[in-house]
């Protein structure tokens, strides 16, 4: 796994030396602002969390695209959880749902900036080192699934020794 | 305290100003808001943009006098345009106000200029307060606003950063205070977590001596801010000059620009002038030496390739090939020279789209295949002996990229994976990532239509065919002769694999060696190509006139019948305006002047009805926008392309010094005229009546004019007169 890591490493060196030599060096720096940008704004940093029964995660913006979502779902560490384990709002005060109630009918909508929290139920919370955490979004207007995955390791809930 | 409305309500159609690297979205109510459906919830597109970039969202004026606070929109008495801009008057605690707001085009931005004047009185002290929400992130970075930024003020701005993108604001007089997240801010620099930036400035408003304040938002990349301080003082000095000079441009513009009479069609002349106006909104040159048409407003206005190409093929019958050569030039820079997963690139490939930075994208299956067409026919209608320098060998890697994913058996070119390859190249060094669950993508991009996509193979064809044609300028590899054998080879794979007997129509596309049995649209390019037997052919468009493909607000983009059907879905079942101008072309095509004359006058009809905007698409189940840009190069250009190659039937070869003119008119059509159509160096004027066509050719040289009967000559500053064939009939 690790050699594989730094065959992938080789290859985007490769690439971001063959951009910066076809196209120039800003090219190579406005492609690392957008990924930059992308990366640090949709999750936001350091908000993966071990909870007592779980995780939780926050979003400071949709990913990829906004709009309205007939389907949410969460996969932990390649694990689909159960739609009635994960509960989401879109920032403090306003209230939870859970996954389950996602529907074509009543729809999780995110706008430009739109921050969404996240808690899920799950015994991973519990175990040592990193977890892979994938958010899938269905939108009903273009269907094709949006996901954004993040995989490190969780920060412990505040208070915990 | 807040002042009721004494005033109308705002405009309920959008409103787009725009310069050639700025934009202004508003809803006519004097802010700068704009509440939009966007895929499924509202979303807030007010505000400006300059260089692909959008600057600032919701940028609102906010009032206070005699210790009343009021909203701008809640003073309006009325709204209209100005050459460049749009004005709104307002009537504010005794104050009368007028409010103006253009984009322009020297600096990247836009600028608000208010002036208070009143009758009678004493002097008014009126506040005003300009705020908005500060976003700094490429237009094509879909749905994502950054949340921290970078604050600094300096003597005569305030400038906003977010990594390499600013803005800069400037003022006629300097704001007697700072607002950030609507708390005082002393200036300085400032960084974290901006939700909104405010200034904040006191007007003296006397019977005999009006105030008046003009605030410019310009920006985009940040290192080009400073470049742009001295047309930004100019700006300011002078905002309704810099209006005027944006709308003295378009009118310059289209006068170069055909005229189109259309006696017994007049909406279709209405809708050309429409379409017209609103493809010259488009323009764009955004910077990093950039030239080209954006897709559209508000959320695709960055340089799409694919969609630029549609929008090409309309400026060349508009006669502006020095834009449309300049456009050829910019995305041929960026073609891709070596694999290039990590942006979905293969050497060769053509880029999906484009903006300043340079940031630029890969990964269609079909945005290379639009150019070596156009280039064939920036040629044609040039005149041009030689090819710009970096274009043949373009064409002899776009050539490679092409062959590389055909069908060695059949020539069929394949499509899908475009996208995977990004996450892929990703996915083992990301802390985190991101995927769009996309299998492919050609113009329908949210639909699976793996893995040779009919449409895709007419481009292809075409691609082949222009390639050929361009001779000498084209790679010698594999050669002309070859590229007509691939592409005759590619038109008997089509005939043979695609027909689909029991609905008479073609396959949407071929997967696993069988046919993908499904109704859309697409197929009609084939027919419009001529790739057909003439029986298939007008089989194709009388089954795709059914109500299940063609609703009575145009064509769907898949069958209502199809079990997976959705009118709420972008390309399961949404309505497309571009797909209403294929049908239109396909049905002058294949003989049916009346139905082409009538699916033409729908758009027409439309573009009226939108006045000048343009909708994306519309639900398939109801004449109903949904999740539309209000405006889209898609919508207008091949309406327009529409109008002069299948209305007119015209073909140009500026080089031979050659017009070919097949009228497709309704039988009972008495007169057309078309004006100052570009051939070349010169122009020709035509006007047509039955089985007669006048000609005007203002030169240099002779042109030779074929209308189907006799072919005849016309001398430069002459006139003439030739003889039209019939409407073309195949049988």
């Amino acid at each position: 796994m690790r050699g594989h890591r730094s065959v992938g490493i080789l290859s985007l060196l490769r690439q971001a030396i063959s951009l910066g030599a076809d196209f120039g060096a800003r090219s190579v720096e406005s492609l690392l602002s957008v990924a930059e940008m992308v990366e640090q704004s949709v999750v936001e940093p350091g908000s993966l969390r071990r909870t007592p029964d779980g995780l939780s995660l926050a979003l400071d913006n949709p990913p990829l695209r906004v709009g309205a979502f007939s389907k949410v779902r969460i996969l932990v560490d390649g694990e689909a959880i159960p739609s009635e384990r994960v509960s989401l709002r879109t920032g403090e005060g306003t209230p939870w749902r859970t996954a389950a109630t996602v529907t074509p009918g009543w729809t999780f909508d995110l706008g430009p900036g739109d921050r969404t929290e996240i808690r899920i139920v799950t015994s991973a919370g519990g175990r040592a080192g990193p977890v892979r955490v994938r958010v899938e979004l269905v939108p009903l207007a273009i269907p094709p699934l949006v996901w954004v995955e993040v995989r490190e390791t969780p920060s412990e809930p505040p208070g915990a020794p | 305290m807040t002042a009721a409305s004494p005033g109308r309500p705002a405009a309920s159609l959008p409103i787009l100003l725009t310069g050639l690297a700025s934009a202004a979205l508003l809803d006519g109510g004097g802010d700068l808001v704009l509440p939009r459906e966007m895929r499924g919830t509202p979303v807030e597109w007010g505000g400006v943009m300059g260089q692909c970039v959008r600057l600032a969202s919701a940028w609102r004026f906010g009032l206070r006098a005699h210790e009343i606070d009021a909203s701008l929109p809640a003073t309006r008495l009325e709204g209209a345009p100005v050459p460049g801009g749009w004005r709104t008057r307002h009537a504010f605690e005794g104050i009368d106000l007028v409010h103006e707001v253009a984009a322009v085009s020297s600096v990247p931005g836009v600028v608000r200029t208010l002036r208070a004047s009143t009758a009678a009185g004493d002097p008014v002290d009126l506040s005003v307060t300009s705020s908005f929400v500060p976003v700094l992130s490429p237009v094509l970075v879909e749905g994502i606003q950054p949340h921290r930024f970078e604050v600094t003020t300096s003597r005569d701005a305030l400038r906003v950063r977010q990594r390499e993108w600013g803005l800069s604001v400037r003022s006629s007089r300097p704001p007697d205070r700072l607002l950030v997240n609507r708390g005082s801010w002393l200036g300085g620099e400032r960084r974290g977590r901006v939700e909104e930036i405010g200034t904040e400035y006191s007007l003296r408003v006397a019977p005999d001596a009006p105030a008046s304040l003009s605030v410019l938002v310009f920006g985009g990349l940040d290192r080009d801010l400073d470049g742009f301080d001295g047309a930004a003082r100019e700006v300011i000095a002078d905002p309704a000059g810099a209006a005027r000079a944006v709308a003295a441009d378009d009118r310059a513009w289209t006068d170069r620009t055909p005229r189109l009479s259309f006696p017994e069609a007049p909406e279709l002349e209405r809708g050309y002038a429409l379409a017209r106006d609103a493809l010259r909104r488009l323009y764009s040159a955004p910077g990093d030496g950039m030239t080209g048409l954006v897709a559209g407003y508000p959320w695709y206005s960055a340089l799409w390739c694919r969609d630029l190409g549609w929008m090409l093929e309309a400026l060349a019958w508009l006669g502006d090939l020095e834009w449309m050569q300049r456009s050829i030039d910019t995305v041929v820079r960026f073609q891709c020279r070596t694999s290039l997963p990590i942006l979905g690139g293969e050497a060769g490939e053509l880029p999906m789209q484009i903006s300043p930075g340079p940031i630029f994208l890969y990964g269609t299956s079909d945005t290379t295949l639009y150019y070596p067409r156009l280039m064939d026919r920036w040629r044609r209608h040039s005149g041009a002996v030689e090819l710009p320098e970096r274009w043949p060998a373009a064409l002899g890697r776009m050539l490679e990229w092409a062959q590389a994913r055909a069908d060695p058996a059949t020539g069929l070119l394949r499509n899908g994976g475009e996208a995977e390859e990004i996450a892929v190249a990703t996915g083992d060094v990301a802390r985190i990532r991101y995927g769009i669950d996309a299998p492919d993508t050609t113009i329908w991009d949210s639909a699976d239509r793996r893995s040779h996509a009919v449409d895709v193979q007419v481009l292809w064809w075409e691609a082949l065919r222009a390639i050929a044609d361009l001779e000498g300028s084209a790679p010698s590899r594999p050669g002309p002769a070859a590229c007509r054998a691939l592409a005759d080879r590619v038109a008997a794979s089509l005939r043979d694999l695609y027909p689909w007997p029991e609905e008479q129509y073609l396959y949407d596309s071929l997967r696993d060696g069988r046919g993908v049995a499904q109704i859309r649209p697409n197929a009609l390019r084939a027919t419009r190509a001529g790739l057909l037997p003439p029986p298939l052919a007008r089989a194709i468009v009388a089954r795709a006139v059914r109500d299940d493909l063609t609703a009575p607000w145009g064509v769907r983009t898949l069958s209502a019948r199809d079990p997976t059907y959705d009118p709420t879905a972008y390309h399961e079942g949404q309505v497309w305006t571009i797909a209403t101008a294929w049908l239109a072309d396909a049905a002058l095509e294949v003989g049916e002047p009346e139905l082409g004359v009538e699916v033409l006058g729908r758009i027409a009809r439309l573009l009226a009805d939108e006045r000048a905007g343009a909708n994306e698409c519309f639900r398939g189940d109801r004449p109903e926008p949904y999740d539309s840009c209000f405006l889209l190069g898609f919508s207008v250009a091949p309406f327009l392309a529409t109008l002069f190659e299948g209305l007119w039937g015209l073909r140009v070869d500026a080089r031979v010094g050659e017009l070919t003119v097949r009228p497709r008119f309704p039988d009972g059509w008495r007169s057309a005229r078309l004006e100052r159509l570009r051939v070349g160096p010169g122009s020709v004027d035509l006007a047509w009546s039955p089985g007669r066509l006048a000609v005007r050719w203002t030169g240099p040289g002779i042109l030779r004019v074929d209308a189907g009967a006799a072919p005849g000559t016309v001398a430069a500053g002459a006139s003439t007169e030739v003889a039209v064939a019939p409407t073309h009939m195949p049988s």
